[in-house]
């Protein structure tokens, strides 16, 4: 038994072969299964699962139970799970890691999920890049088959449940949902309207929930220790763990599961061990880049969805991104921007145009042409996109520039000015003097 | 909730019906809200965002009842995000602000984007002037210039002779790919790559494989799919337009020409009139290249000493007259029959019968020259139902079946086509088709049922699904006189069983059966039949089936269904009406009354025995019992049905006069030519296969030295002492509106461009079955005729683009039967059937049956009536290499 | 003004990459789609694909998969096949493949060497280690070496942030690869 990493899904994370069969077994796995098939109503399940104020851990924050009780309960049509597993989310590769070493409590969940809202057949979309986590799964879940642990009469019950892996091929995009939902049908990944939700016509037009992989992690420990187990972490309203990616010049980065609320500060200098060499932390990105960035004198804020939102920011996908005191803002948002125009779906105008627009306003100030009214440029077109896009992929390219220039607005204006960056430990190549000379 | 909805926007109130969009709503209350993604006959997209307008629902109080403001007015709950338009449906009690701050601000924005890529290269855009971009561009007044970073670029492709692309122009509205896929069912459209690189083309920009209709060019909002044969040939501010009606098919098509000088430069849509809107086939758009042809004629021709010569228009009226009084004199006006007519105007085709009836005084009128066997006048008619109303083509698209008998609605009713798919692809309207070829409605994508009989069985398919009907329960609604068939239709088609029908047709007994019972169980339904039948050897077996069969799937009874007839040309219907047939006057009265009726009113006694159809006056005429004939708007030669007979009726009759548009092989053999005014130049009625009444403008001045038919048609009369003034066309359409019960009353002023559908008490209709209906025995491939898209007679082959896109003349066999003969695509191989033989290059399709050869008669050069009559199904040909012959061979 | 440098590409490229004419019966004959047309095991392997799902058309990413592991790359040929295994127009696949990054619509080399070039890569010194193999390789954003050994691109975040700088080799994940390292992952690669 190594050492625990973390109070519930990184607890025992690391223990060697836990992605074979019986290892899982051996610490519990599958156990629940007999005691909800056919024991627990599927309500009661919801119920529980919304008792433990579970809320989705793949960047909205959506309630689960609530989720689950939109679908219609009879209806002719087939139902279906799917799992988001296309963390694409820059900063966050907390999915990864999970169904790497542990792929039986996802299909363990799924099942469960399954059973809630009596679907018979799930479907994991994996980001392309995932090539070898499918292999994976597809292990897992063969190996759970065998087991009659899934398939037909799981568990001694007579529910039937089957999960089919789904491999994309390189879209951002398609990790939201409705997007997710025409790359699986076999269309170009583009979001659709909603509504219909996915709860009400999701694939195939039938009803449909979208989880993301940690959410559904979670339900198989909830449905087994009951809603009061699970609020133990956590605060009131974002009850229990959350996995939280680390990146950028810490000296310790990787995944951490904390306990929701803990002030991010904390997790920097404790868990992670603080900045590396010397380095000072300028800004943290806490929700993966979609979100607005978190100025150094913020860094007490509570990982949570609450306090997040209070400092004006968002806990997203839990893709903490640390930017430290070398690094120039304007050079990290362009970077961002151009994330966002190379992963725009082109559906709507305000996002396939905007992005683009955007990164030419940065190529330009990057490049030592800034005007002065290119920074509220920016903030202009990020504001013209905002709300306006298709889907929330506008957003998340808006807002980071937005909450960049509110922060370090500074820096934006001396890079009009002195035609270069403040500070760029990146790109020493674009810097003449030594670091720092300028300021 | 309730099915009408107040909605105020910018403080005006409107009340639509539930399920309005608010886009449309707003254009009810008149206010401006642009849109570029959506289009009415797509469902809604959301993509462009340039509907956006704020949008609040009342406030409901704790007693869930609308809170109210002081001042009485409902507390608004206004959504936090602007919302767009063309995806909302209207709620009872809906806000709408389309000027607010937010809603501007928005607005402006998206429109600022839409510039960010898009060139300015207006000035030479051929969309210029009518670009909805440019428009907006130009309301907003707001300038756009801070965007001034470097645009991303696309290279402008060609893709095929009738699409030019300008992706910088584009602005991804999707409108061309979803048109293409579904209303056209074609796919050749796509969106390559994504974000600001996303890319309107082809599968690896190949040229597109499709029906080149061009619609993807009329519905793009701006200048990025161009029309090619119309590149750089005007602004449209230097075009008249003129909105008439499409010279081909009988859909109707209402069509907006692009009129400069004397010339038609182009021709589109009308974006939201007519039957058809935006939408025109290949033929309708691209096919105008006749009007202006060079090889129009310009001056009335007389054969004098062998030749044909110019000749002055009084002197070959004077001519035609003086001939038409001696034959009339010599051998009495029964020696003298009048052909064609389907491309007249109404007017024309009324007086080109009361020329034969009221001035000669002759009952062989027909304008059904491709017939092959003797129809009565009403026979389309009566399996339509006898005059009940019938369908919309908006309402085709809401039916649950469609059954279509025999015609290739790809070549023959393109506009049918594009509603049954787009029905398909929204309401999920189901198809079954019958038809021995693959047709393109039987493609998989359509998810219908296609019955595909042995050639020539077309009868037996008829009974058979009759006695699926019959085995089903009983038919409700049915009216008495109908009723009281059922015993004697139930003995006619004792013996066919649904089994006996498999076994003349090769259609299973199970495809019989359901087809039955999909036609039974749909509310709503629909049965549409064209030439093949109508054509056909047993067309009046076929026509009595259909009508039957009407009545038995409840077609003719049921609410918004119908039984539907596509005639040939586009006023095939309006030359049934005006009685261009032997045996009934306008309006359909018997030759027999005619004393009561029109001879009271003519001032003249009218022939009251039957004339005779055009099949017989062919035989007639070549056995020298008709002396005289006078052909309109129809090269005879290549129509009727036996070649052979025609080139004798043409070589013994003493008179034949001509008109027509150009010097067709039928008009060399005349002795009068007289040249006639195209549709462009002329005004008058069409009645399209709904029977709607829609009148064609004049857009043009005549060619010089043309005229309008019924110009002509005076003349003569009035030479031969009629006493006819009328001065215009609409003379004569007041006379026919008077007369002529099925129209009586209307006027002009009413007709344009969506005019009423004439409908009447629908005459006693019957059930019957002609014991018969076993496939002709016989040898050889049987010769499958049909339509082809590109062409559709002599008008559409004096042109360049239509031509080229219909290539070669093929005739067209499946692999299997290529094989057998030995030869591979594009050898030559020779058909022979009982009079002739004919010789083309072979084109393989998998879609032709074995035993069968497809030769889409269409082409100038494809003279089917050679092989020998008749020329529509039925007919047999020997089918062989045609090689040099080597011993054993 | 065109951009200097880009710290990421503009991709997908230019347009649609210009490729051979596709021969509407090429895939029968083209030694390229040899291995596919040949082996009855893959053509049973993109059926089963199309048999996992309740509506064909779902299996057509799948199905490219399978191509491109095959041939290496998707020439026209090998989409017109997948169209046909998934019963969808040859134009909307066309459109599907290009709307995705990881399909080839070019050839590529044996090993691609995709290098994750978003934030926190980036801050870990990703944009030096691109430069350091565009010059030891000889080789640009989406180019293959002479000997068709590598092929060179920049792409997005690979949820591998934590070890940023990271890159994928063909499907490997490689975290952590400063220039030192990367130089002998070369070696490696033959
Ligand atoms: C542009 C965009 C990208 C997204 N990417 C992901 C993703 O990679 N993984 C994920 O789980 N959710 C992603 N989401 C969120 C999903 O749309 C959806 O909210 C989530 O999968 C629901 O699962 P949950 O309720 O368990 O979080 C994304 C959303 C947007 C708008
Ligand atoms: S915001 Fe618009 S363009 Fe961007 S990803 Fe969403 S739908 Fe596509
Ligand atoms: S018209 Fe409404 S979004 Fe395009």
């Amino acid at each position: 038994m190594s050492t625990e990493r973390g109070p519930l899904l990184f607890k025992d994370i690391d223990t060697p072969d836990l992605a074979t069969l019986d290892v899982y077994r051996k610490g519990g796995g599958y156990d629940v299964l007999g005691e909800v098939l056919g024991n627990k109503t599927p309500d009661e399940c919801i119920d529980v699962v919304k008792a433990a104020g579970l809320r989705g851990r793949g960047g909205a924050g959506f309630p689960t139970g609530m989720k689950w009780s939109f679908v219609p309960k009879q209806t002719p049509k087939a139902k279906y799970v799917v799992c988001n597993a296309d963390e694409s989310e820059p900063g966050t590769f907390k999915d990864r890691e999970l169904m790497e070493k542990n792929p039986h409590l996802l299909i363990e969940g799924m099942i469960l999920a399954g059973w809630a809202i009596q679907s018979h057949v799930g479907y994991i979309y994996l980001r392309g890049e995932f090539e070898y986590i499918q292999r994976i799964l597809d292990r897992a879940i063969a190996d759970a088959k065998a087991a009659k642990l899934l398939g037909e009469r799981i568990a001694g019950s007579d529910f039937r449940y089957d999960i089919v892996t789904h491999l994309g091929a390189g879209a951002y995009i398609c990790g939201e949902e409705t997007a997710l939902l025409s790359s699986l049908e076999g269309y170009r990944g583009q979001p659709r309207l909603k509504p219909p939700f996915p709860a009400v016509e999701g694939l195939y037009a039938s009803p449909t929930v979208v989880n993301n992989v940690e959410t559904l992690m979670n339900v198989p420990h909830i449905l087994k220790h009951g809603a009061a187990w699970f609020r133990q972490w956590g605060t009131e309203k974002s009850p229990g763990t959350k996995v939280l990616s680390v990146s950028g010049p810490v000296e310790r980065p990787g995944n951490y599961e904390v306990s929701m609320g803990l002030p991010l500060s904390r997790l920097l200098n404790e868990q992670c061990g603080g900045m590396r060499d010397g380095m000072k932390v300028k800004a943290v990105i806490p929700g993966g880049s979609s979100v607005p960035l978190l100025p150094a004198d913020m860094l007490d804020t509570g990982l949570d969805f609450e306090s997040m939102a209070a400092a004006g920011t968002m806990l997203g996908s839990g893709g903490v991104i640390v930017i430290d005191d070398q690094t120039c803002i304007v050079d990290a948002l362009y970077n961002i921007t151009r994330f966002y125009e190379h992963e725009s779906c082109g559906k709507c105008t305000p996002c396939r145009e905007g992005t683009y627009w955007m990164s030419e306003v940065f190529e330009r100030l990057e490049s030592g042409h800034g005007r002065e009214r290119d920074i509220d440029l920016l903030w202009d077109v990020s504001d013209n996109i905002l709300g306006k896009s298709f889907c929330a992929l506008g957003d998340a390219a808006a807002m980071p520039v937005m909450g960049a220039i509110k922060h370090f607005r500074p820096e934006f204006e001396h890079h009009v000015q002195h035609k270069r960056c403040l500070v760029n430990r990146r790109k020493p190549e674009r810097v003449q003097e030594p670091v720092g000379a300028s300021a | 909730m309730s099915t009408v909805c107040r909605v105020t926007i910018n403080d005006r109130v409107v009340e639509v019906p539930a399920g309005t969009l608010v886009t449309d709503a707003a254009r009810v209350a008149e206010v401006h809200v642009p849109i570029f993604c959506s289009q009415h006959k797509l469902p809604p997209l959301g993509a462009c965002r340039i509907c956006v307008v704020e949008i609040g629902v009342p406030k409901l109080g704790p007693d869930r009842q609308p809170m109210t403001a002081p001042g009485g007015r409902p507390e608004i709950a206004w959504m936090p995000k602007v919302q767009t338009g063309c995806t909302t449906f209207v709620t009872d009690g809906m806000h709408v602000r389309t000027e607010s701050e937010a809603a501007v601000k928005a607005r402006k924005g998206v429109m600022e984007f839409l510039l960010v890529n898009h060139p300015l290269d207006c000035p030479v855009c051929d969309e210029g002037g009518e670009c909805q971009l440019q428009d907006l561009a130009f309301a907003f007044g707001h300038d756009f210039s801070r965007m001034d970073e470097a645009k991303r670029t696309f290279d402008s492709e060609d893709l095929g002779p009738v699409v030019k692309k300008e992706a910088n122009r584009c602005i991804v509205c999707m409108r061309c790919v979803r048109y293409c896929d579904e209303i056209m069912g074609d796919d050749a459209l796509t969106a390559h790559q994504r974000g600001v690189w996303t890319e309107i083309s082809s599968f690896n920009r190949q040229p597109l494989e499709c029906e080149q209709c061009g619609n993807c060019i009329e519905v793009c909002p701006v200048g990025a799919l161009t029309a090619l044969p119309y590149r750089f040939k005007a602004r449209p501010w230097d075009l008249r337009q003129h909105i008439t009606i499409c010279p081909y098919c009988s859909n109707g098509c209402s069509v907006r020409l692009g009129v400069r000088g004397n010339e038609v430069l182009r021709v589109r849509g009308t974006e939201h009139r007519g039957v058809n809107q935006e939408y025109l086939c290949v033929r309708g758009r691209f096919g105008y290249e006749f009007v202006n042809h060079a090889e129009r004629l310009s001056a009335p021709l007389l054969k004098l000493g062998g030749a044909l010569t110019p000749a002055g228009f009084d002197a070959a009226v004077a001519f035609t007259a003086a001939r038409l009084r001696e034959i009339s004199a010599q051998h009495g006006p029964g020696a003298i029959a009048f052909l064609g007519g389907e491309k007249l105007t109404l007017e024309e085709q009324y007086l080109f019968q009361k020329l034969a009836r009221g001035v000669i005084g002759t009952n062989h009128v027909d304008a059904r020259t491709r017939f092959t066997a003797p129809v009565p006048g009403d026979g389309m008619l009566r399996a339509t139902g006898g005059g009940r109303p019938l369908l919309t083509f908006d309402d085709l698209t809401r039916v649950q079946e469609v059954l279509v008998l025999g015609d290739d609605l790809q070549g023959e009713s393109p506009l049918a086509q594009a509603q049954v798919i787009r029905g398909q692809h929204h309401t999920g309207l189901h198809l079954t088709i019958v038809h021995p070829r693959r047709v393109k409605l039987a493609r998989p994508k359509f998810r219908g049922d296609h019955l595909a009989p042995t050639p020539g069985s077309e009868l037996a398919v008829m009974h058979g699904l009759m006695r699926a009907l019959l085995d089903l329960e009983e038919p409700e609604g049915l009216p008495a006189d109908v009723a009281k068939g059922l015993p004697a239709l139930r003995t006619a088609l004792a013996e066919w069983t649904v089994e006996h029908a498999e076994s003349l047709t090769g259609v299973p007994a199970s495809a019989f059966r359901s087809a039955a019972e999909r036609l039974r169980g749909a509310a709503r339904k629909a049965v549409l039949f064209g030439r093949a039948y109508t054509e056909h050897p047993q067309a009046p077996a076929l026509l009595q089936a259909i009508e039957s069969l009407g009545w038995l799937s409840g077609a003719l009874t049921a609410e918004r269904s119908s039984v539907m007839y596509l005639g040939p040309q586009n006023n095939s219907q309006g030359a049934l009406d005006m009685g261009l047939t032997p045996d009934l006057l306008p309006g359909y009265q018997p030759v027999a009354e005619a004393k009561g009726t029109y001879g009271a009113q003519w001032g003249r006694e009218l022939p009251t025995e039957r004339g005779l159809t055009a099949p017989e006056i062919l035989r007639a005429a070549a056995e020298g019992k008709i002396k005289a004939l006078w052909i309109v708007s129809d090269h005879w030669l290549k129509s009727a049905p036996d070649r052979a007979l025609a080139e004798q009726a043409l070589e013994r009759c003493e008179l034949v006069v001509v008109n027509d548009l150009f010097l067709t092989e039928t008009a060399r053999k005349a002795h009068v030519v007289f040249p006639a005014a195209s549709f462009a130049e002329k005004e008058g009625v069409i009645v399209n296969c709904e029977r709607r009444l829609q009148k064609s403008v004049r857009a043009l001045t005549p060619r010089k030295g043309s005229r309008p038919d019924w110009e002509i048609f005076q003349a003569v009369a009035r030479d031969l002492g009629a006493s006819w003034s009328y001065r215009t066309a609409e003379d004569v359409f007041r006379e026919i509106a008077r007369l002529v019960p099925i129209v009586r009353g209307l006027s002009w002023a009413v007709l344009l461009p969506l005019g009423p559908q004439w409908s009447r008490e629908a005459a006693p209709g019957m059930l019957a079955a002609s014991r018969d209906g076993a496939p002709p025995a016989g040898e050889g491939l049987w010769l499958l005729g049909g339509g082809v898209l590109f062409l559709q007679g002599s008008l559409s082959s004096h042109g360049d683009l239509l031509p080229k896109l219909a290539k070669r003349a093929r005739a067209f066999l499946n692999p299997g039967e290529a094989a057998r003969l030995g030869v591979a695509e594009g050898e030559p191989i020779e058909l022979a059937g009982p009079s002739g033989s004919l010789r083309l290059p072979v084109g393989i399709d998998d879609g032709v049956p074995a035993g069968a050869v497809f030769v889409p008669y269409a082409y100038p050069e494809v003279e089917l009536n050679r092989l020998g009559a008749p020329a529509g199904a039925g007919l047999r040909v020997a089918a062989r290499k045609a090689a040099v012959e080597t011993i054993g061979a | 003004m065109s951009r200097t440098n880009p710290p990421l590409p503009r991709e997908p490229g230019a347009g649609t990459p210009a490729m051979p004419a596709a021969d509407r019966t090429a895939w029968v004959s083209a030694e390229l789609l040899g291995p596919v047309v040949t082996g009855d095991k893959i053509r049973k392997e993109m059926e089963q694909a199309v048999q996992r799902y309740p509506n064909p058309r779902s299996a057509i990413l799948p199905v490219l998969w399978i191509l491109q592991r095959e041939i290496g790359w998707l020439p026209p040929a090998a989409l017109q096949l997948a169209a046909r295994a998934v019963g969808l127009p040859e134009p909307e696949v066309f459109g599907i493949a290009t709307f995705y990054t990881m399909f080839n619509l070019k050839p590529v080399g044996r090993h691609h060497l995709q290098v994750c070039m978003t934030l926190s890569c980036s801050l870990m010194g990703a944009d030096r280690l691109f430069r350091h193999l565009e010059r030891k390789l000889g080789i640009g954003h989406g180019e293959t070496t002479p000997d068709g050994r590598f092929t060179l691109r920049r792409v997005e975040c690979l949820a591998a942030c934590g070890g940023g700088p990271c890159m994928q080799v063909n499907f490997d994940y490689r975290e952590n690869v400063d220039e030192t390292q990367v130089d002998r992952l070369l070696e490696t690669l033959k």
